[in-house]
């Protein structure tokens, strides 16, 4: 139940993101969530992820998984709220649509079993349409992430204040997301 | 508040949006469209519709942006319904 959660922690992806299924979900966890600030969300790539495309997880797959972490996930809660509805209701009325994203700037790569972090910030929300920030960091393997965040602040999260414990994966700027009608489908 | 006005205010607006063809703003009408004349993207009409509340100190529905077409005549008629709800 959305509607009685204060933020995302704790909260299953899936029981969010009910429009994506389970090859096409790439989030596993959401370890940190500020309803209006921004979130972190964490994936563990699985070998499908990686098949046919010598062994890595391909950049356009992370764009998709921060994607889903801060606009998706974030704009998906805050209508929730909003409208009252829980997401199987609202993914009823609304489909999310990927509208734009500006610069991306990848640093590392990523493999099968690598568990990485989708980390970002909203900077703007209006109209059910969210504009983020957001990063991509590889995880030290066995960091328990849900303990590293547990006292985590808006404050680290605005300015990427982490540990040696992870590495910049990927920078992504103004990921564009909206809620679309699903009336509207194939008008525009 | 006269539609002129509001044209003109949104003219204003428009002049401060990067990607939109600022030659064009010399001769905006109500029949201007935003995206066929103006060359707007359609993903910068929010952030001009964020501008327009802002400016003209109003607060849109999402429901009327969804709707919203994309001549200057259908913004300056969202403007006058949304002042004259209060």
């Amino acid at each position: 139940m959305i509607l009685d959660k204060e933020n995302l922690t704790g909260v299953q992806p899936k029981d969010l993101m009910i429009h994506h299924g389970p090859t096409k979900l790439l989030l596993d966890k959401y370890h940190w969530h500020s309803p209006k600030i921004g979130i972190v969300a964490s994936y563990t790539p699985k070998s499908r992820d990686v098949e046919d495309h010598f062994g890595l997880f391909r950049g356009v797959d992370q764009i998709e998984s921060c994607a889903q972490a801060i606009a998706g996930s974030c704009n998906g809660f805050l209508e929730c709220k909003k409208e009252g509805l829980e997401p199987l209701e609202l993914g009823e009325k609304f489909f999310p649509r990927f509208i734009s994203i500006g610069q991306v700037i990848f640093h590392n790569y990523l493999v099968e079993g690598d568990t990485f972090i989708n980390i970002g910030f909203i900077k703007f929300c209006k109209f059910r349409q969210i504009v983020s920030d957001g990063r991509i960091y590889k995880v030290s393997r066995g960091l328990d992430l849900d303990e590293y965040f547990r006292h985590f602040t808006e404050k680290q999260l605005m300015e990427y204040d982490l540990s040696t414990d992870f590495t910049l994966v990927a920078e992504l700027f103004d990921i564009t997301g909206r809620g679309i009608k699903k009336e509207r489908l194939n008008q525009k | 508040m006269e539609r002129q006005e509001i044209i003109d205010g949104l003219v204003e607006i428009l002049r401060t949006v990067r990607t939109v063809n600022q030659e064009k703003l010399n001769f905006v009408t109500e029949e201007t469209d935003f995206i066929a004349d103006l060359k707007t993207p359609s993903t910068e009409m929010i952030n001009i519709v964020a501008k327009i509340e802002q400016k003209f100190n109003l607060e849109f529905d999402d429901d009327d942006i969804d709707d919203l077409g994309s001549k200057v005549k259908d913004t300056v008629n969202l403007i006058i319904k949304t002042q004259e709800k209060g």
